[in-house]
């Protein structure tokens, strides 16, 4: 994991959030917007460009490395279910209603479109 | 017919007492027998079978429930059905599924709970649960709780249980943890609105269990609220069984309450060569347990001229323990 990531909480704090998930940006001819808007926009033009410079290429790491941790827990949930011993399954199993859609999520990722466990179907 | 030359025990003044031991030693008797000597001194007792094969409505000679339920002034009784609590628990777990899975699944989830039913451990765990559950309860409800437990490899591994649970559960809380914090990184990273920790559902389900888990070990450790008693006769298998049961106990630091040595022979036993020589290879093993568990405090009772079955020889046996505690 990027050292850098580390300092994303507080720069995060310094920034406008998105509205419906976008950032405004037009210059058109036909420009009506007041000027404090025109700052405006063009602050959230600024923002999305240190955006896609500072924090994109951290992105994809970031999800993968999220990725990996999670389907790891689930293996260590879920161990018994591949023939690997798990001294906690009885108690895990009551984890297994939230982690449903994440297992699915896994084995579509993996290229495989049904479950490849026989003891865990989910489509 | 008591003997008195042992200190005074002080077993009613736990809250929490285990009776084990080798198969058919009278774990079940020296359990029924103290827990009414407890009732009868006025406080509220539970007592719990949780040996799979119950005797203790046999020993009573009336229907002991799943349920608890009352048997005497101050005296309650249940008998665990791990089976049963496993069960219970499994449907839980395959409710809470069902409504989160296609309808066309729901045969697979049940098919696949059903594997979990009958996993080895399944049991035990719920057995576990079940004891967990009743000790929590032993300040409010109860004074006192009593388990006849099963013999003694089964009981011991139970008792196990705790650490090794806490441990790995810990493990899953630590990288659920890990999971969480990416979790809240992208977040950040994608700069949606609200980026709060929200709740974890399966992080909090860990954290529960690991509660559960060190409050039960804490109780099981501490020597003013537990021991175990160790029920054996004088008899060369059960001194050995008994012998490497303390070991491993207390390898786990559980307290050992000491030992019941059920069925001594009475001392005026008619002269005949089969009794004498019962007797002398009594003395043998008597002096056997006297050496190898010197330590721990220990009360005698003795070979009854009937089976222990219903209110009155039980009462000869309430009688004995009532000299020494």
């Amino acid at each position: 994991m990027p050292e850098a990531v580390a300092v994303v909480p507080w720069v995060r704090k310094l920034l406008p959030t998105r509205v419906n998930n976008r950032l405004p940006v037009s210059m058109n001819d036909d420009d009506t917007r007041s000027i404090p808007e025109k700052l405006r926009d063009g602050w959230h033009t600024f923002n999305e460009i240190y955006d896609g410079v500072f924090f994109a290429p951290y992105r994809s790491a970031v999800a993968r490395e999220r990725r990996d941790k999670e389907e790891l827990f689930m293996l260590l949930c879920f161990s018994d279910m591949i023939g690997i011993p798990n001294p906690v399954n009885y108690y895990t199993l009551e984890l297994l209603p939230y982690m449903y859609e994440k297992f699915h999520e896994w084995h579509l990722r993996q290229g495989m479109d049904h479950s490849p466990l026989d003891g865990f179907k989910c489509c | 017919m008591t003997q008195r030359e042992h200190p005074r025990v002080s077993w009613l003044t736990k809250k929490i007492l285990f009776f084990g031991g080798k198969g058919g030693v009278g774990k079940t008797t020296s359990a029924t027998a103290t827990a009414m000597l407890a009732a009868q001194r006025g406080r509220k007792t539970l007592l719990v079978s949780t040996d799979p094969a119950h005797n203790t409505a046999d020993i009573l000679e009336r229907k002991v429930g799943r349920v608890e339920q009352l048997l005497d002034d101050n005296l309650w009784g249940l008998e665990i059905d791990s089976e049963q609590a496993a069960s219970e628990y499994i449907d839980e777990v395959s409710k809470n599924l069902r409504n989160r899975v296609k309808p066309n699944l729901r045969s697979e989830i049940d098919r696949q709970l059903e594997m979990a039913r009958i996993s080895p451990g399944a049991e035990e765990a719920a057995l576990f649960d079940r004891i967990a559950g009743l000790v929590e309860r032993v300040e409010n409800t109860y004074d006192m709780i009593i388990f006849d437990t099963a013999p003694t490899g089964h009981t011991l591994r139970l008792l196990s249980l705790p650490e090794m649970m806490e441990t790995w559960i810990d493990g899953l809380i630590s990288r659920r943890k890990q999971v969480n914090e990416m979790s809240a990184l992208w977040r950040n990273l994608t700069l949606h609105e609200g980026a709060e920790h929200p709740d974890d559902p399966v992080e909090r389900v860990l954290i529960e269990r690991k509660r559960k888990f060190t409050r039960m070990r804490r109780l099981f450790l501490d020597r003013a609220t537990t021991a175990f008693v160790f029920v054996l006769n004088p008899e060369r298998l059960p001194i050995l069984e008994t012998n490497k049961a303390v070991a491993l106990l207390e390898k786990y630091r559980i307290p050992i309450g000491g030992m019941v040595i059920n069925r001594v022979l009475p001392t005026d036993i008619p002269d005949h060569p089969f009794f004498t020589s019962r007797k002398e290879q009594e003395q043998v093993y008597l002096g056997d347990i006297e050496t190898r568990f010197k330590r721990f405090p220990r009360v005698t009772l003795p070979l009854l001229d009937r089976d222990v079955v219903g209110r009155e020889p039980l009462s000869r046996i309430v009688e004995c323990l009532d000299s020494v505690m």
